[in-house]
């Protein structure tokens, strides 16, 4: 009844206006953002008096946008395999371990997780001060990696304890040694998981503002620290122009992800 | 007697308070198809753990040809296993898993192909090379697991109830493959299950497990017609226990008493009875019992026959059933082939005799 | 074969070889958990315990901080302002997400699929440019004005930025898909013979909905909720962009205690008020729920 679409009468029409609504709502921000970004007027008026292409051509011209740009992704990259290769670690110990203590391990593991983030930049901030880290690309791989591991050590986790360890057993069986056998029959089953883990902790890396802002410094700073900056002092439309770019690789991200699990799937 | 293969030598297996496996002792021979049957939680999926090496006991050794396992690591064993899950590597094809020992054991690539090729051939999956375990029911992946547990000629071959997530018709399909390849490859198995028709319908022997020791090993016929406790005569084949009074006991055969006045004489006894007047349990076999249809307690020759009343007539096609209470007050069980005289007049609340022979039925103290 | 080895099991002779405890079987050893603990312990755990600690020690050891941060009402002001924002957008995610995840659930796979996209896209796509783009339609000459004006509803601009509207509108937007997405998967675990069930014993479709559904959705609405109301608390970079510095939130205070005010002490207090309260609410959820919500499965 309450479950079966055509079995619900008047009732799905307000269902469907309420989530219809909410799609524009979800669509409206990313939507204007893109169209703005050709817009002709410096105000951001809507609709805007003419076409441009220039907020793009001044994003490009400024060498600080693509700098900050390179500096987000190889950071985010670094981040990403050292999540994964920590997390996969921790993961394989906190699902296989027999160890005492192994769930509030685990608990620990995700707190960084459902911390406010405030705190934990606030608090690196005072130890990179004092150590010297502010403003280094260690400074930045480490704070961020901290955000990262949770998703990665969580991720990973749940695609061990999905992934049966008879096959496992199986493997050492026909004679594999317990090191090969995790390496050619249990890394190939959570293939999937350490994806993922990557993909995230590459998010997390690359739209990471809070830290970022304190780790940053005027000669190093991540694509958001510069976005974050330029818009404290106005609303420029070159930070259309960019989100526009940004919310384009975000889809390009999502159909390979896309591409990706259908292929793991068959 | 023939030199033994594989010993199980007093294993234990202990999981903190809790004693699993509590000195299993058990020898088989090469080439013979071994059964552990028994009921969840009786300790034959462990004892087959250790003798895979993915468990280790607290005690006892098991040998293989006269030398010690414990020390080898479960890859070094050459023991193959099929899992009562599906463990295809989910990443690799068909071929690919029956290759997998063969690989990690660097073998020239022409007789993997080779051996590959026999071993799919063996299980009936020729053709199935390159698909994946994920597009394969369930009875050809555990056939498949099957190849890859055979494909390095393992001298014992493990199968942790590896038919209990399949239906009933697939499962007696595949039974008849394992016979089939236990017969071509006169490898030795080892066979856990729970299922008493499975395990009479595969071994040469079946050990039958009780709370972590084995309380009987014999062949299906053996357990069937001479079981040494009440475990394995309520376990093997349907069985009727009515409570009795030993009255005699001499040289394995007892004289008991059952209700207020019915005797019977020359029962087979399990165990010692210890002076007269010892409570046991007389087990009789329902498809062994005869009716009667008029009451009598009398003894007949070398006949016991026990007065009752009929309770209920169901009938199964090639057998009948017949629920009976005795004159005081015990449930009995009958079977009667279609067609037996006995049947023909037999109605609800009729007086009748229950007949049968006390050397085939069995005391249990 | 069967016929050779017809024999009683042979009973060996002896005790056999006691190999002693059992072996530790090769599993996952601590060892390996070692790097990222350590990784944790030494940027997470210490740093944190440094900065709370510093709460009581700076400027000189004592409770002064706290007792500045209650005693000031600028101060109490951005307490009150920080729960009342979260509660709000806690409802209203709820408000909103309830439906849609209801409606999710039921509609065909095909519709479903693209509004899922949606929902997705906006939970991927950069925070500050989410940010940006609520900045840009909510400002005084932006769309959302330009329309109501438009078609008559106001007169004037209505005021949406650096206010706590603006935050509200913005931080819903966010917090929306952590109630859609969990919901959806408590709506689809139901099975819909349920309420065929709840139907056929004559209960009404409000009924059925008080009665069945949503006690059956309840724990993962409070468990929605909670999270969001968290995360709403902790919340920097939006409230410091839509609300502008006349209607602060507490993260941002920490941030100014920090970095404009350099003053530690303060900053490690109110760090600590929000550890404390996120921390309370955690410990509150698992009690309830157990770990099942904390974005795991």
């Amino acid at each position: 009844m309450l479950l079966q679409f055509d079995r619900l009468g008047w009732w799905r029409w307000v269902l469907v206006g309420i989530t219809g609504l909410t799609v524009v709502y979800l669509l409206m921000p990313i939507l204007f953002i893109a169209a703005l970004s050709f817009g002709a007027s410096q105000w951001l008026i809507f609709p805007p008096p003419a076409w441009t292409t220039r907020w793009y051509g001044e994003l490009f011209a400024d060498p600080r946008w693509l700098e900050s740009a390179w500096v987000s992704f190889v950071i985010a990259c670094v981040v990403a395999v050292l999540s994964v290769v920590i997390g996969l670690a921790a993961a394989y110990g906190l699902v296989r371990g027999t160890f005492r203590g192994r769930e509030a391990l685990k608990a620990f593991f995700l707190t960084p997780m459902i911390l406010p983030v405030v705190i934990l930049a606030v608090a690196l901030y005072a130890l990179f001060l004092r150590v010297g880290l502010n403003g280094t690309t260690t400074g930045f791989v480490i704070a961020h990696l901290v955000v990262a591991l949770p998703f990665a050590v969580l991720t990973i986790t749940s695609a061990l304890e999905g992934f049966d360890k008879a096959i496992e057993d199986a493997a050492i069986l026909c004679g594999a040694s317990p090191l090969e056998a995790v390496v050619r029959v249990t890394l190939p089953g959570i293939a999937h998981g350490l994806f993922s883990a990557a993909v995230f902790s590459f998010l997390a890396s690359w739209d990471e503002v809070v830290l970022a802002i304190f780790m940053a410094s005027p000669t190093l700073q991540t694509l958001p620290v510069k976005i974050w900056a330029t818009l404290r002092q106005d609303l420029t439309p070159v930070i259309a122009a960019a989100s526009t770019l940004l919310i384009g690789l975000t889809i390009l991200l999502m159909l390979l992800v896309a591409v990706i699990r259908r292929g793991t799937r068959s | 007697m023939t030199e033994p293969y594989l010993e199980i030598d007093g294993i234990r297996r202990e999981f903190g308070p809790v004693v699993a496996v509590e000195a299993v002792r058990l020898t088989i021979q090469r080439g013979e198809f071994m059964t552990f049957l028994g009921p969840s939680g009786s300790g034959k999926s462990t004892t087959l753990y250790i003798l895979a090496g993915l468990d280790v006991p607290t005690a006892g050794d098991i040998r293989l040809e006269g030398r010690s396992l414990l020390s080898t690591p479960p890859q070094h064993r050459q023991i193959g296993m099929v899992f009562q899950r599906y463990t295809l590597f989910p990443h690799l094809t068909v071929a690919e898993n029956v290759a997998f020992p063969l690989v990690v054991r660097r073998r020239p690539r022409a007789e993997i192909d080779a051996k590959v090729k026999a071993m799919l051939r063996l299980v009936r999956l020729e053709g199935f090379e390159d698909r994946k375990p994920a597009q394969m029911s369930g009875g050809q992946q555990q056939r498949v697991a099957l190849a890859r547990a055979l494909v390095y000629d393992p001298p014992v071959l493990l199968m942790d109830e590896p038919l209990s997530a399949l239906d009933k018709k697939l499962r007696e399909e595949i039974q008849f493959e394992i016979r089939r390849i236990h017969q071509e490859t006169g490898v030795t198995i080892l066979y856990v299950t729970h299922d008493q028709e499975e395990a009479l319908r595969l071994s040469d022997r079946i050990a039958v497990f009780s709370k972590g020791v084995i309380d009987q090993v014999g062949t299906g016929e053996e357990l069937y017609a001479h079981p040494t406790t009440r475990f394995v005569a309520g376990f093997i084949g349907d069985s009727d226990f009515l409570t009795a009074t030993v009255t005699a006991a001499e040289k394995g055969r007892a004289d008991l008493k059952l209700g207020d006045d019915v005797i019977v004489r020359g029962v087979p006894i399990h165990g010692d009875p210890g002076r007269p007047g010892a409570k046991a349990s007389l087990m009789l076999r329902p498809e062994r019992i005869d009716v009667a249809t008029a009451p009598s307690s009398a003894v007949d020759g070398d006949r016991a026959a026990l007065p009752a009343t009929v309770e209920d007539i169901t009938f199964l096609g090639a057998s009948i059933h017949l629920a009976a209470r005795t004159a005081w007050g015990e449930a009995v069980a009958v079977r009667l082939p279609y067609g037996h005289p006995a049947a023909a007049g037999l109605a609800r609340g009729q007086s009748i005799g229950l007949g049968f022979e006390p050397a085939a039925a069995h005391c249990f103290l | 074969m069967a016929g050779v080895t017809r024999q009683a099991a042979a009973i060996g002779g002896g005790t056999g070889l006691a190999p002693g405890r059992p072996r530790r079987l090769p599993a996952g050893p601590f060892a390996l958990v070692v790097p990222g603990l350590l990784l944790l312990v030494v940027f997470f755990a210490l740093p944190v315990l440094a900065l709370l600690l510093r709460s009581v020690t700076e400027p000189e050891p004592g409770f002064a901080n706290y007792a500045a941060l209650i005693g000031s009402g600028t101060y109490l002001k951005i307490f009150f302002n920080t729960f009342l924002v979260s509660a709000v957008v806690t409802l209203v995610s709820l408000a909103i997400g309830f439906p849609v995840a209801w409606t999710l659930a039921i509609l065909p796979q095909g519709v479903a699929a693209p509004i899922f996209g949606v929902l997705i896209l906006s939970m991927w796509t950069n925070l500050l440019t989410r940010t940006y783009a609520w900045m840009v339609l909510l400002q005084r000459t932006g769309v959302i004005n330009k329309s109501l004006i438009g078609l008559g509803l106001i007169d004037a601009p209505l005021p949406m930025v650096n206010n706590l509207t603006g935050v509200t509108i913005g931080m819903t937007y966010i917090m929306l898909p952590f109630v859609v997405l969990p919901l959806y998967g408590v709506i689809r675990r139901i099975d819909p013979a349920i309420l065929q069930a709840a139907a056929l014993c004559g209960a009404s479709r409000f009924q059925a909905l008080r009665l069945v559904l949503l006690p059956l959705v309840a724990p993962g609405m409070a468990a929605g909720a909670l999270m969001v109301f968290v995360m709403s608390l902790g919340y920097f970079v939006t409230p410091a962009l839509l609300g502008g510095t006349a209607n602060m939130m507490l993260a941002e205070l920490i941030a100014q205690f920090v970095q404009s005010l350099v003053n530690w002490g303060m900053g490690g207090a109110a760090a600590l008020v929000l550890l404390v309260v996120t921390l309370a609410l955690y410990a509150l959820q698992l009690r309830l729920f157990g770990t099942a919500g904390l974005g795991g499965r």
